[in-house]
């Protein structure tokens, strides 16, 4: 699919995949090398790989209701504008003028007729980013330029229910295919109410000195450094001890293509940690009505123990409602762009009692963020050292617990203290770097362990 | 005779306006402004841009490519990267229809060019 059919755009080719990612990365016994956290060369490929290829989000709908309406962010490294287009749609186009390169957008969100560059004067509509004209245009049109032909480079979008991606492969499977049965899962977060999910204004943006895949693979399926990582915090939040996640009654690991979502099913086991009781009954009066809409099993997710990561670097929290993208800056850094998420028809005490709990939990000084921080950049640091780089780390918890009898959509796996998500990441992740198309990525779903 | 048929009466309601090509000489813009016509070159005097394409607000007009802007009925830039100001024509209506007398400035403009200010 060519994205800009009106901008004959070259591009130059891709490079070949490493040789000795098997070794490095195999999930069959479980095993990854420290080296995957600091290597300058397999960032690189993941830029390339992974970021360049794979549907990323950049936006939730509500955050953009009126034609003109942009936020810039990222996509891996390379800055994109997100843009409300006049027919209501959206665009999504690279944040560099195809001039000299320069970036055309500073602000972080706003209303614009366009973007025009600060270098030459080269001036992109909003609606459609394509280059309207420069200063001294009268020299272009004497040397016969055709301004029809340059425009911002623009991504494929797709949405599902508010939440915004997009992706530069022009031979990408669609959204649908990409999130697959997740879906199902997703919808406990989007589509709990009627009035559907949205963010709260203001986005806070904060730097951890990590790889980026540890965050997103703490998401995906760590729930078992909850309990000994964040034991303090949690006390002080709860006031009282803490369950044990290894003893709740029902819990489970799913994963598809990457993608990963670990829960129990206690109604409220995350939103209880925000320390604000009102949520926790608001979610307890809203259960009922949660069962009719999307069925009683589904009604028990809806702030429960529970985490999400959609590959490669998307996660959230149900409960503490905590949205965040953990943008790569090199191998050991993230930039960590953090959200709250909320139902749009909750009353605006608990919209409020959700941004304060998300603030004290979710934050660059929140009680659990600043646990993991200091772990993350250890895990990344260590890696420094080539002995620690070289020797393989263990990432083999639960295997051979899959449900294969499971109702469930998606890989299923018993217990939520299982490393079966973070293995299915490590393969995607392996199979996108060694991939030279997306026709060449495997499809795993069935056969993980 | 200097008179150009810009357009009819009712062609324009108010807060539109239109590109009106010449045989000889600029493209003219014809802006209707609360019922009252006004015309001025149609070519931004920054870069190659047509106001026509841009958008009308209150008697400003915002150009499309850098989005300078100029007062309409006196053709004054007043907005980055504008500096140079739009030529005006004097506007005459008859009973039916609108025209510009192009050897004229509009009186705003002319008012406007002798004020102190």
């Amino acid at each position: 699919m060519d994205n800009n059919k009106h901008i004959p755009l070259r591009t130059i080719e891709s490079t070949p995949a490493l040789g000795n990612l098997d070794r490095i990365c195999d999930m069959e016994e479980g095993r990854l090398s420290g080296k995957v956290f600091w290597d300058q060369a397999i960032y690189e490929q993941e830029l390339e790989k992974i970021f360049a290829r794979c549907w990323l989000f950049v936006a939730h709908e509500s955050q953009l209701p009126k034609f003109g309406d942009y936020l810039t962010t990222s996509m891996g490294e390379d800055e994109v504008l997100v843009v409300r287009q006049k027919d209501a749609s959206l665009k999504v186009f690279l944040n560099a003028c195809p001039h000299r390169g320069n970036k055309v957008c500073f602000a972080e969100a706003g209303n614009a007729r366009g973007f025009i560059c600060n270098y030459h004067g080269w001036s992109f509509g909003a609606d459609g980013g394509r280059l309207m004209g420069m200063h001294e245009s009268k020299c272009y049109e004497e040397s016969h330029f055709d301004k029809s032909k340059h425009g911002l480079r623009e991504a494929r979008v797709a949405t599902y229910k508010g939440l915004v991606f997009a992706t530069f492969a022009a031979d990408a499977p669609s959204l649908e295919e990409y999130l697959g049965p997740m879906t199902w899962y997703l919808d406990v977060m989007l589509d709990m109410d009627e009035g559907g999910s949205e963010f709260l204004g203001g986005c806070i943006r904060s730097t951890i000195e990590c790889n980026w895949k540890i965050a997103a693979e703490n998401f995906v399926g760590d729930i078992l450094h909850g309990g000994w990582t964040h034991d303090s915090a949690a006390k002080a939040m709860l006031g009282g001890p803490v369950a044990n996640v290894g003893e709740l009654p029902e819990s489970y690991s799913v994963n598809w293509n990457g993608h990963g979502y670990e829960f129990a099913t206690d109604v409220v086991g995350n939103a209880a940690t925000l320390g604000e009781r009102d949520i926790n009954k608001y979610l307890h009066v809203l259960r009922p009505k949660v069962a009719e809409r999307l069925g009683e099993f589904r009604s028990k997710l809806i702030g429960a123990i529970s985490s999400f990561t959609v590959f490669p670097n998307f996660s959230f929290l149900p409960g503490q409602n905590t949205v965040r993208i953990w943008q790569p800056r090199g191998p050991h850094k993230i930039e960590l762009f953090t959200w709250v998420i909320v139902n749009k028809n909750a009353p605006q005490d608990i919209k409020d009692k959700w941004r304060r709990g998300a603030m004290m939990t979710f934050s660059p000084t929140g009680v659990f963020e600043m646990d993991d921080g200091e772990n993350w950049e250890y895990c990344t640091k260590t890696a420094k050292g080539v002995v620690t780089r070289y020797q393989d780390l263990y990432v083999g918890l639960g295997m051979h617990t899959r449900l294969d009898d499971s109702e469930l959509p998606g890989n299923v796996f018993k217990g939520q203290l299982n490393e079966c998500n973070a293995r299915a990441f490590y393969q995607r992740w392996k199979d996108l770097l060694q991939a030279p198309t997306w026709a060449d990525v495997p499809d795993r779903n069935g056969k993980l362990r | 005779m200097s008179r150009v048929l810009l357009c009819q009466r009712d062609e324009l309601a108010p807060g539109q306006l239109k590109k009106v090509e010449q045989a000889e000489g600029d493209a003219i813009c014809v802006y209707n402004l609360g019922g009252t016509f006004y015309a001025t070159t149609d070519m931004c005097t920054h870069a190659t841009a047509s106001l026509a394409e841009g958008d009308l607000e209150d008697d400003l007009i915002t150009c499309p490519v850098h989005w300078g802007q100029f007062h309409i009925p006196t053709g004054q830039a007043v907005t980055f990267p504008c500096e140079r100001h739009l030529r005006t024509y004097k506007i005459i209506v008859t009973d039916r229809e609108v025209f510009a007398d192009v050897a004229l400035e509009a009186d705003e403009a002319l008012a406007a060019a002798q004020s102190p200010v």
